[in-house]
C-alpha cells in the first residue's frame, strides 16, 4: 500500500483539506460539500450537526471511506483516501472503520453473534471470545442468538456497536446512531460512545440530539456543505491513548 | 459464508424452490435418456452377441422387423419354403443352422397368446446359458416341453406336469423350467420342431434360420450366395443392430436437442432467481461493503449460493433420475425392440460426473452476471435506508 503510515500512531488521524462531493445525476449535478477543511485528532469525540441536506451523511461517508470525495485530499490514517484502490479503500474499512449506522444495518438472516463477527470474518479473523466479550460489554451476552428481528431496536444499536468495535478499528463513525432510539435508550448508547472514546476511540457522530452534540469535545457544524463557525479545534485535549486498537 | 449463502437461500423458499426444481428436472431428463441409451445399446450387443450367430435367413418382408420378431420371441405371418433350411445347411461354410418355428396360440379368456418356439437338436447349441431350474435342459421325448422362468411361473406347472390341448388332440409333458437369464426366453414356451410344425398341421414349416458361420470373415461371400434362396432374405446381426442403434441414435439426439433447450431455459431461469434475488438484496449488500468485505467476497456469496443452488438441484435430480427410471423401465420394455430384459437402463458414473460438472458450469455462468452487479455496488448507499 502507498503512504504507508509511520510506525508510531500520528497524532492526527483525519485530515481533510478542500474536501468537496459532487453528486452527478445523468444530467443534474449537486455540490453537497464545498471544500471543507478540518483536522481530527486521535482520541477525539466530534459531533457533526447541521440541518437535514448540509451534507452531512456525505461528509461521514467520506471519513469511512465508503466514496472518493470530488477535489480536496483526505488522508485517513496515514492513507490518502482518493489514491486508494478500491481494494485499499475495502482493507481502510475493514481494519480502520467501525461504522454504525442510523438503522442498525443487521443482517437479518444472521444471529447477533454472527452479525458481531461479520467484519473479522471478512477479514478472515475468527475470535469467538473476542465476540462474547464484546456482546457482554454492550450487555447483549443474553441475547447472542436471537436473530435482529427479535430485539429491540436499543438491542439492535448496541449489536451494532458490539459489531463496529470487532476490528478494533481507531476512527468509529456513526451516522445518526440514536435517531431511531428514544430518549432513554440513546442516552445508555451515548454512555457507551464515552466509555469507548475514554478507552481511546476516535467517535465522530452525526446527530440531531444536542444531548449527544455537547457531550462531544468539538462539534463541526455544517450548512450547505461548508463549515459554520470558527473551527478552534478540540477544547480539552483528552487523555493520550495507548496505541490504535 | 457457506451458512450464510444457506440462509440467503432459504430467506425465499418458494424461489428456490421453482428454482432447484428447474435444475431437477433437467437433470433427471438427461440422466435418464443417458441410462436408457447405454442400456439398450449394451444389451442390445450381449443379446446379440450371446447367441454366436452372425446372421438369420427369415422370410421376405422387411427383414429387421422379422429378425426382430424372431429374436424376440414372435410369430410371423409368412414362413419360409421348406427346402432354404436344407440348402443352408449344406452350405460348406455354415457351421450351424438352427430353424425355428414360432407359433401364437390365442387364448381368448386370458387376452393374451401363448407363444410356442419349436426347435430342434441345433437349436440347444445356439443357447449355451440355458440352465434348468428344475428338470431337465432340453427335451426328453417328441412331445416334451420345457417353460421359461417367467412363463413357469403364469402357467403354474412344475416339470412333470401334463398339459392336453384339445385342438391338436396331444399331451405334452413339462420336461424342465429354464432359470431366470434375463431375456425373452424367460416368457417362451419351447416345444420341438416337429410338434410345433404338428401343432399348425404343416411339415416343414419354418420361420427363420439362424445360422452360425464356420469362419465370420466369410461373411459377405455368404451372404450374396443366400440373397439367391427364393422366397428368402438374409441379414446380418451387424445390421440389424446398427439399424436398431440408429433408431435410438435419432431419438437420442432429438432429446438431447430438447434437453439442452431445457437446460439454457433453466440456467436462464436460475440467472433471473440470483439476479432478482441480489437486487432485492442490494441494500444488504452494501452493507457488507461497508463492514469490510471486498469486492470478490460478495461476489463469491452470490456464485456460491448459485452452486448451491445447483446443486441442491442436481441431487434433487439424481434422486428423481432413479425413481423415475424404477417406475418406468417396466414400462418401457414392452415398447422397445429387442430391449435387454434385466436392465434396460444402465446407470454409469461418467453420466453422473458428467451431470455434476456441467452443473458447476452452468451455476457459474447463471451467477456471472449477477456477480458483476453485485461487484458494481459501492458501500456509500448503505447509510441511507
Ligand atoms: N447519492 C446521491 N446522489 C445525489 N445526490 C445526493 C446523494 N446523496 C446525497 N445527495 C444530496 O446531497 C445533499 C446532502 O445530503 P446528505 O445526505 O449528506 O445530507 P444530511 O446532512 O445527511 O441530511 P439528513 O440530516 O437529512 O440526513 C442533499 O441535497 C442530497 O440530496
Ligand atoms: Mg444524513
Amino acid at each position: 500500500m502507498r503512504n504507508k503510515p509511520d510506525t508510531e500512531p500520528h497524532p492526527i488521524l483525519i485530515q481533510a483539506e478542500g474536501l468537496s462531493k459532487v453528486y452527478r445525476r445523468g444530467s443534474e449535478t449537486v455540490a453537497a460539500l464545498h471544500g471543507v477543511t478540518f483536522e481530527i485528532r486521535r482520541g477525539e469525540f466530534v459531533a457533526i450537526t447541521g440541518p437535514s441536506g448540509s451534507g452531512k451523511t456525505t461528509l461521514l461517508n467520506l471519513l469511512g471511506a465508503m466514496d472518493v470525495p470530488t477535489a480536496g485530499t483526505l488522508i485517513l490514517d496515514g492513507f490518502d483516501v482518493a489514491s486508494l484502490t478500491e481494494s485499499g479503500r475495502t482493507q481502510l474499512r475493514r481494519h480502520r472503520v467501525g461504522f454504525v449506522f442510523q438503522h442498525f444495518g443487521l443482517v437479518p438472516t444472521l444471529t447477533v453473534e454472527e452479525n458481531v463477527a461479520l467484519p473479522a470474518f471478512f477479514a478472515r479473523r475468527n475470535d469467538a471470545r473476542q465476540v462474547s466479550e464484546l456482546l457482554e460489554t454492550v450487555g447483549l451476552g443474553h441475547r447472542r442468538n436471537y436473530y435482529p428481528s427479535e430485539l429491540s431496536g436499543g438491542e439492535m444499536q448496541r449489536a451494532a456497536i458490539a459489531r463496529a468495535l470487532v476490528n478494533r478499528p481507531p476512527l468509529w463513525p456513526a451516522d445518526e446512531p440514536t435517531g431511531n432510539l428514544d430518549m432513554q435508550t440513546g442516552l445508555t448508547v451515548l454512555g457507551l460512545f464515552r466509555r469507548l472514546n475514554a478507552d481511546g476511540l476516535t467517535v465522530l457522530v452525526v446527530t440531531h440530539n444536542d444531548v449527544i452534540a455537547s457531550a462531544a469535545n468539538r462539534r463541526l457544524d455544517l450548512r450547505d456543505g461548508r463549515l459554520m463557525g470558527p473551527d478552534t479545534g478540540p477544547t480539552s485535549m483528552p487523555r493520550v491513548p495507548a496505541g490504535p486498537g | 459464508m457457506f451458512r450464510f449463502a444457506l440462509r440467503n437461500l432459504l430467506r425465499r423458499p418458494v424461489r428456490l424452490a421453482l428454482a432447484t426444481g428447474g435444475v431437477m428436472v433437467g437433470i433427471s431428463v438427461w440422466l435418464l435418456l443417458m441410462a436408457l441409451g447405454d442400456g439398450y445399446r449394451a444389451g442390445l450387443r450381449t443379446e446379440l452377441d450371446r447367441a454366436g450367430i452372425q446372421l438369420m435367413v427369415v422370410p421376405l418382408g422387411c427383414p429387421y422387423d422379422a429378425a426382430a420378431r424372431v429374436l424376440k420371441g414372435r410369430s410371423l405371418e409368412t414362413s419360409l419354403p421348406s427346402e432354404v433350411l436344407g440348402r443352408v445347411r449344406s452350405d460348406p461354410d455354415v457351421s450351424l443352422a438352427a430353424p425355428l418355428l414360432i407359433v401364437s396360440t390365442p387364448r381368448e379368456d386370458e387376452r393374451r397368446s401363448d407363444l410356442w418356439v419349436g426347435l430342434d437338436d441345433s437349436g440347444r447349441a445356439l443357447r449355451p446359458w440355458w440352465k434348468a431350474a428344475q428338470g431337465a435342459g432340453w427335451f426328453t421325448s417328441t412331445n416334451g416341453f420345457i417353460l421359461g422362468s417367467e412363463a413357469a411361473l403364469i402357467e403354474m406347472r412344475s416339470v412333470g406336469d401334463r398339459l392336453h390341448s384339445p385342438e391338436l388332440g396331444q399331451t405334452f409333458r413339462v420336461d424342465g423350467i429354464l432359470s431366470r437369464s434375463g431375456t425373452s426366453d424367460d416368457s417362451l414356451f419351447f416345444i420341438p420342431l416337429s410338434a410345433a410344425q404338428r401343432m399348425v398341421g404343416q411339415e416343414g414349416r419354418l420361420t427363420a434360420v439362424a445360422v452360425r458361420l464356420r469362419d465370420p470373415a466369410r461373411l459377405r461371400e455368404v451372404m450374396q450366395r443366400f440373397q439367391e434362396l427364393p422366397g428368402a432374405q438374409v441379414v446380418t446381426m451387424t445390421e440389424m443392430m446398427g439399424t436398431f442403434l440408429r433408431l435410438l441414435g435419432t431419438v437420442r439426439s432429438l432429446t438431447i436437442a430438447l434437453t439442452l433447450a431445457a437446460c439454457v431455459v433453466g440456467i436462464l431461469g436460475l440467472l433471473n432467481t440470483l439476479l432478482a434475488a441480489v437486487v432485492e438484496r442490494s441494500h444488504e449488500l452494501r452493507l457488507l461493503r461497508a463492514l469490510g468485505a471486498s469486492r470478490s467476497q460478495v461476489m463469491g456469496l452470490v456464485i456460491l449460493e448459485a452452486v448451491l443452488m445447483m446443486w441442491a438441484g442436481l441431487l434433487l435430480g439424481v434422486a428423481m433420475a432413479f425413481l423415475m427410471g424404477l417406475v418406468l423401465e417396466p414400462m418401457l420394455q414392452p415398447l422397445l425392440p429387442l430391449a435387454p430384459l434385466d436392465h434396460l437402463l444402465d446407470w454409469r458414473l461418467v453420466r453422473l460426473l458428467q451431470c455434476l460438472i456441467a452443473g458447476v458450469v452452468g451455476a457459474f455462468l447463471a451467477a456471472t452476471l449477477p456477480a458483476v452487479y453485485v461487484g458494481r455496488l459501492q458501500p456509500a448507499g448503505a447509510l441511507t435506508p
